[in-house]
């Protein structure tokens, strides 16, 4: 039981952390206040309750009441839930089981998923406005190098494999010998004609 | 405790006349009230926000409901069952002490909890509340100072709905020996200690331990309110039994 509470516990400080730094958030909130929603991931069986009020968003353990939405969830669509356009797709292929009111999760879900949070201003109050441009952007810059480095690596994977140890077929062979294949095939369909004909 | 005569009850370890156990623990919680938070997270290193997390998930509690949270103090709980049971419902903060609920009045002001909470100052032995009102007592940390306890209980009985609950936070007896003499040497060696350095007062300190002793442990504290009515009642030991959680049901 209490270790229950204690990760309700660090899950609500989180959110509500997150939540404080979102300019966003509290108009979110103000839409669904006074709603509990119920969430259940199906691996683990085990519900929590969101009380949404205009001041933050509670966590409970247990509830004797009837929420006004309760969610069941594979653990793997919680990430699709991000996009609004999934619901339908995830319920018609049952990772996704509502009862109440979808709208109410679709709100829900942008409340938890959508935090638009300013890391630059956040950071300027602590460090002051040069710093934090400088840090936010050699972090941009890192991430950049980091997605180009690993793009490089990728394509440098392929090739290994493709041109010089030559354990698989590069495109081009693969489409020449697809080429030789359907040769083949109209060889075969003109011999069987030809011995039809016998 | 023999020999203690009609009109005399303890104060910590000491033997005081019944009158004067209020204002000794007035004055204990005048001095306290400004550090409470601070010193709760403290002392207990975090944990009491565990025990009453638990609480609240024990309290059952909903929409529209009416809840007292008892010698509520700086209105930990008061916060969270405002938002739970909404504006339709009504949370009621009660406090002997006038220090202790100016500072959660000032506190829940400060988080933007209105409209739906109340701030009674009150004593828990003469509840001035109708009969059979709320769906929910529950009082953390403050049977230990009640003088008259069984009073109390049966006050808090009297204010109940037929089928609303009471849940009693309080520290209690621990289970285990080992754990016994380690929190036995940190409330008597370090926690006045501790006290002394941030609240600058250790007598204060000093008197929560010793009260804690002079509490009626786990299975009596359940007699206690079987006797003045409750029924269905069962406890819960939090970290060992050094604290504990009773609940209790009115039918």
């Amino acid at each position: 039981m209490p270790l229950d509470n204690l990760v309700c516990g660090l899950l609500e400080t989180g959110v509500n952390k997150l939540h404080q730094l979102d300019s966003s958030a509290k108009q979110k909130r103000k839409a669904l206040d006074g709603t509990i929603i119920g969430v259940s991931l199906k691996e683990i069986n085990k519900p929590l309750y969101f009380v949404i009020s205009n001041q933050q968003i509670d966590l409970l353990s247990q509830f004797e009441g009837q929420p006004d939405c309760f969610i069941r969830v594979n653990f793997l669509a919680l990430i699709e839930l991000q996009d609004n356009h999934q619901l339908t797709n995830l319920i018609k292929s049952g990772q996704l089981e509502v009862d109440g009111d979808i709208k109410t999760v679709q709100k829900f879900a942008q409340l938890l998923t959508e935090m638009d949070i300013d890391w630059e201003e956040h950071l300027s109050k602590k460090v002051g406005d040069l710093l934090a441009h400088k840090i936010v952007y050699h972090a941009k810059q890192c991430k950049k190098t980091f997605t180009k480095q690993s793009d490089k690596a990728h394509k440098q994977l392929t090739e290994i494999i493709t041109e010089e140890l030559k354990v698989a077929p590069g495109p081009l062979e693969v489409a020449y010998f697809c080429d030789q294949v359907s040769d083949i095939e109209k060889q075969v369909a003109a011999l069987e004609k030809q011995l039809a004909r016998y | 405790m023999s020999e203690r005569e009609e009109n005399t009850t303890h104060f910590g370890f000491k033997t005081v006349e019944e009158e004067k156990k209020v204002e000794l623990v007035a004055e204990v919680f005048h001095s306290v009230a400004a550090k409470y938070d601070v010193m709760n997270d403290v002392l207990s290193m975090g944990i009491h926000r565990i025990w009453k997390r638990f609480t609240i998930d024990c309290s059952g509690i909903r929409h529209g409901q009416k809840v007292l949270d008892l010698a509520g103090g700086t209105g930990d709980l008061t916060a969270k069952f405002s938002r739970i049971v909404g504006q339709e419902g009504h949370v009621v903060l009660a406090d002997i002490n006038d220090s202790m609920l100016k500072v959660g009045r000032s506190k829940l002001r400060d988080l933007g909890i209105e409209g739906n909470v109340e701030y009674v100052q009150a004593n828990a032995e003469e509840l001035p509340f109708p009969d059979n009102h709320f769906d929910l007592v529950t009082i953390a940390f403050g049977l230990r100072n009640v003088t008259d306890k069984d009073k109390a209980l049966a006050s808090i009985y009297r204010v109940l709905k037929p089928g609303g609950r009471l849940l009693v936070l309080e520290f209690s007896k621990p289970i285990y020996k080992p754990v016994s003499k380690f929190y036995d040497f940190y409330s008597f060696n370090i926690l006045p200690k501790l006290g002394k350095l941030i609240a600058n007062d250790s007598e204060s300190y000093q008197y929560l331990a010793e009260s804690i002793r002079m509490h009626p442990n786990q299975e009596s504290l359940k007699e206690m309110m079987e006797n003045v009515g409750f029924e269905g009642t069962e406890f819960f030991n939090l970290s060992a039994g050094i604290v504990a959680l009773h609940r209790g049901y009115k039918y």
